[in-house]
């Protein structure tokens, strides 16, 4: 993706910037290639590069939901062991959740946030990138407890001495995603930390550790992009309202991590110092882990869904032909779904027995968090109405979003009724419920993004017939999968069980979600690879091909490095299609000049720091193996991440000026470079 | 110390520099993050107010065991840690790069000794027999006062190292003002985070007779 074609780069880099640090270290400055690739600070590269990941990983987390399915496809089967398939469901639902589907959130927050507010660039370019490769080395950490699961299994550690210590051998995470204590946990007098699970649950913590730096250092980046940086006459009532659910979302991440990371610490000390903190049998109180576990886990829910709620409240109005009914009170409910959100954690723990007071507060608070949800229904559907659809791919997938989150909804608003919720707990009602949620809610939710902005991405049109295939058989698959497991939890089936007998009258019920499950599987295979292959081979479309409302449906597909060449002034909600369709235009700052557009410079110290945290990763849970000497790879991690945020401070901020073809005086290109 | 693009050239939405903007939203997430810990002690007081017991299965309390006079005394240095660096903040905003030297100094001397009084309490209660692993207390404890230990410790390493950038002449200006007062900001909420530290954990311990969560015992067993 190379726009160096039109304009001269670097026109006066040595003045503002010396390219030399103090330690005579040269910044890279390629636009292409892989050390582009590696050491970029552009938000677009940043945002696309999520984006891959997070399309692989819910591949492999696809892999380990198919693997489960298939245990359950009939009573009584061994296709995996259930020592194997606890380790399945554990890393499936880590995986989707915080290698999937949070990473794709994060892929459009990087690509549009700045586009719709017309800025150029997020305000920390490089703590961008450090985000993104502390995200890419911490999944690693996390799936690499697979690599020592095999090895395990095919027996190559058995010659070790330290393997012999071993009494259990679970390599790669068994405690579910939410690794209750105390089977996460230790127990035991004075410091023994007898453990009741292996090293996959130590991958597990230093993984989740690892990936919460991640989430907090972007979402300090986005809230600060979006309160600092809007394009002049972009008040906060005018921004899109993805941006908005991003900032909402961002919010909820720096208030609501910090419980996990204190939650992971302790737990932590548990196991390697051996310390008290949910160890029973020392006075510790598991139900502790529960609470601090929730009171991250809820708003986790609300991480997960606002972005696609933002994604939905973007393509309805553009295939509507309508401006989006109700702007304030869906912005308000979004605000306040993500506020309730801190105070219903305790509708998980309603069967650990928390008193009348709690229970009671804890539903009612539950079932208020439905009224700011089905508010925007009721505003999607209102800005439906009227208005002259149009039933492109991301259309499809939106209205299947709202369709299928509102019956996830609905089962929602039984478990907040806590009578109902304890004959539910741990049962296939709940698996039902919460994949309605996150995956006919969110999942489809960013599809319809993927469809949707994806000409602006690549400058290239997905193929349409292929795309209402796979959405067709994603719904289909989906509901087949899904829908039975309602009727299995309330008939009493249980979660988390590798197996079940025949006679309980489960059988045909599980083998129909297992057909679901393939067909799903199959439909979300086929659009992903209807985006790949897009992205390389796809058709060329033009800048604006749906009749977009915002800003970035102005710029040229793909977007220059530049984004703006002119800061835009914005005199309007949905800027943009104003502009082309109403009588309020978008000005433009004559804020380049001759001198051009400031630039962030490359540099290789975000990953330089990330890659402490691979070793420090990598290291921990060896520890915990007992391998000789692995401490000193945590040392070294933590050495290489000191001296990456070392050299980084000394870089000093940068920067070149780019001429764009406004401050040269040729028109803005339609981008014809070839690929 | 940091990276700002575009920063020093843009005026930002709000006026606000983006460098301070993003630590106050770190220190707002930071709240989140000693709330826990603070809560986690705190419940766990409650719950268990009997203290521990140590190696030789004595019941110990830990009205007995603070030295309250040497957590004040560290307590009282810090506090006038934050008073230098207000000082350094103000002198680097009148360009006082001499005077900014000085005061930022003694914050990194005062941190030392606030960081020297945590590793001498640290180790007179291990020999007392507190420890991480003979109960919750201990538990608690250790990882609530370490972790801020460790925040301070950031705050001297950092507060060092910006001292000897400031002899390469390259901090100075707007930006360079705007880095120690970044800085600044991280010292006070350090700063402040203590003073709710020394009063839930240190203080409430001594109210009433047996402190304001009881013995758990029926008589006055100190």
């Amino acid at each position: 993706m190379s726009h160096d074609s039109h304009h001269a780069p670097v026109a006066c880099k040595t003045e503002l910037a010396p390219e030399r640090s103090d330690l005579g270290l040269i910044r890279p400055d390629r636009t292409t290639g892989w050390l582009d690739w590696l050491t970029t600070v552009d938000h677009k590269k940043i945002g696309i590069l999520y984006g891959a990941f997070a399309m692989f990983y819910f591949l492999v987390g696809g892999v380990e939901a198919l693997a489960i399915r298939t245990q359950l496809a009939r009573p009584d089967n061994d296709f995996v062991t259930a020592r194997m398939y606890n380790q399945l469901f554990t890393m499936h639902g880590t995986t989707m959740i915080f290698l999937g589907v949070m990473p794709l959130s994060a892929a459009f927050f990087n690509f549009l946030v700045p586009l719709q507010i017309g800025a150029r660039d997020v305000a920390f370019p490089r703590l961008n990138a450090f985000s993104l490769w502390t995200f890419v080395f911490g999944a690693f950490v996390l799936n690499a407890s697979w690599f020592f699961e095999f090895a395990h299994l095919a027996g190559w550690f058995n010659s070790f001495e330290w393997h012999k210590a071993l009494v259990y051998t679970d390599f790669a995470p068994a405690n579910g995603w939410f690794s209750y204590a105390p089977l996460s946990g230790t127990f035991g007098q004075n410091g023994q930390a007898l453990r009741f699970t292996g090293v996959g649950t130590d991958f597990w913590i230093i993984g989740i550790q690892v990936l919460g730096i991640a989430s907090l250092a972007a979402s300090f980046n986005f809230i600060c992009t979006i309160i600092n940086m809007r394009a002049k006459g972009m008040t906060m009532m005018r921004l899109p309202v993805f941006t908005w659910m991003t900032l909402v979302t961002a919010i909820l991440i720096i208030l609501a991590f910090p419980a996990i990371t204190v939650a992971l610490i302790e737990l932590m000390f548990d196991r390697a110092f051996g310390a008290n903190f949910f160890n029973p049998s020392a006075g510790g109180q598991p139900v502790l882990w529960q609470h601090l576990f929730w009171i991250f886990g809820h708003p986790e829910v609300y991480i997960l869904v606002l972005p696609a709620m933002g994604i939905v409240s973007e393509v309805l109005p553009t295939f509507s032909g309508k401006s989006l009914f109700g702007y304030p009170i869906i912005v308000f409910s979004g605000a306040v779904i993500g506020f309730l959100g801190f105070a219903v954690w305790s509708h998980h723990m309603f069967t650990t027995g928390l008193g009348p007071v709690p229970t009671a507060a804890f539903s009612l608070l539950t079932m208020a968090i439905a009224v700011p949800t089905g508010v925007k229904i009721f505003n999607w559907l209102g800005t439906i109405w009227g208005g002259r659809v149009r039933f492109t791919p991301p259309m499809v997938l939106a209205l299947g979003f709202i369709w299928m989150f509102m019956c996830g909804g609905f089962s929602g608003v039984m478990h907040s009724s806590a009578p109902a919720d304890s004959q539910q707990q741990d049962s296939y009602f709940v698996i039902a419920h919460f994949h309605y949620v996150l995956l006919g809610g969110v999942l489809l939710g960013l599809m319809a993004g993927l469809y949707f902005w994806f000409p602006k991405i690549f400058g290239r049109m997905p193929n349409a017939p292929i795309a209402y295939i796979a959405s067709g058989l994603v719904i289909l698959g989906f509901n087949l999968a899904f829908g039975p497991m309602h009727y299995l939890g309330l008939a009493g089936q249980p979660r988390r069980t590798h197996t079940y007998h025949a006679g309980n009258g489960w059988e045909t019920w599980n083998f129909v979600a297992t057909i679901g499950a393939y067909i799903l599987g199959i439909g979300v295979f086929l659009a992903f690879v209807n985006l790949v292959w897009t992205a390389f081979r796809g058709k060329k479309c033009s800048n604006d091909p749906w009749d977009g409302r915002t800003l970035e449906w102005s710029l040229p597909s793909p977007v220059p490095e530049y984004n703006f060449a002119q800061a835009p002034i914005v005199a309007t909600r949905d800027a943009f299609f104003e502009d082309k369709h109403g009588t309020k235009r978008i000005g433009a700052e004559n804020d380049g000049g001759e001198a051009g557009v400031h630039m962030p410079s490359q540099s290789w110290m975000p990953l330089l720091a990330s890659a402490g945290f691979l070793f420090a990763g990598f290291g921990m849970p060896m520890m915990a193996m007992g391998i000789p000497h692995a401490g000193w790879i945590v040392v070294a991690g933590l050495g290489v991440l000191f001296i990456g945020i070392w050299l980084w401070a000394l870089e000093g901020p940068g920067g070149y000026m780019l001429k764009t073809p406004a401050a040269s005086g040729t028109p803005a290109p339609t981008e014809t470079v070839a690929h | 110390m940091s990276d700002t693009a575009a920063a020093h050239e843009a005026p930002t939405s709000t006026g606000i520099d983006h460098k301070k903007l993003i630590m106050w939203l770190f220190l707002a997430s930071d709240c989140m993050f000693f709330g826990t810990l603070i809560s986690t002690h705190l419940l766990y007081r409650k719950l268990y107010p009997a203290g521990f017991t140590d190696a030789e299965g004595h019941q110990r309390f830990i009205q007995n065991l603070f030295n309250i006079e040497l957590t004040s005394f560290s307590t009282f240095i810090l506090l006038m840690s934050s008073f230098l660096m207000a000082l350094a903040v103000s002198a680097m905003h009148k360009g006082q790069i001499k005077s900014f030297r000085r005061n930022v100094l003694g914050v990194i001397f005062f941190g030392l000794i606030f960081l020297g009084c945590q590793v001498f309490e640290f180790t007179h209660f291990y020999h007392q027999g507190l420890t991480i692993q003979n109960s919750v207390l201990g538990s608690t404890f250790y990882v609530l006062t370490g972790t801020h230990g460790t925040h301070v410790a950031i705050g001297v390493l950092w507060l060092i190292l910006m001292y000897f950038y400031s002899f390469t002449g390259k901090l100075g200006g707007h930006m360079g003002a705007l880095d120690v007062e970044v800085a600044g900001l991280y010292w006070h909420f350090v700063d402040i985070v203590w003073i709710i530290i020394f009063t839930a954990v240190y203080l409430v311990e001594y109210l009433g007779p047996n402190g304001i969560w009881g013995t758990g015992l029926p008589a006055v067993a100190k």
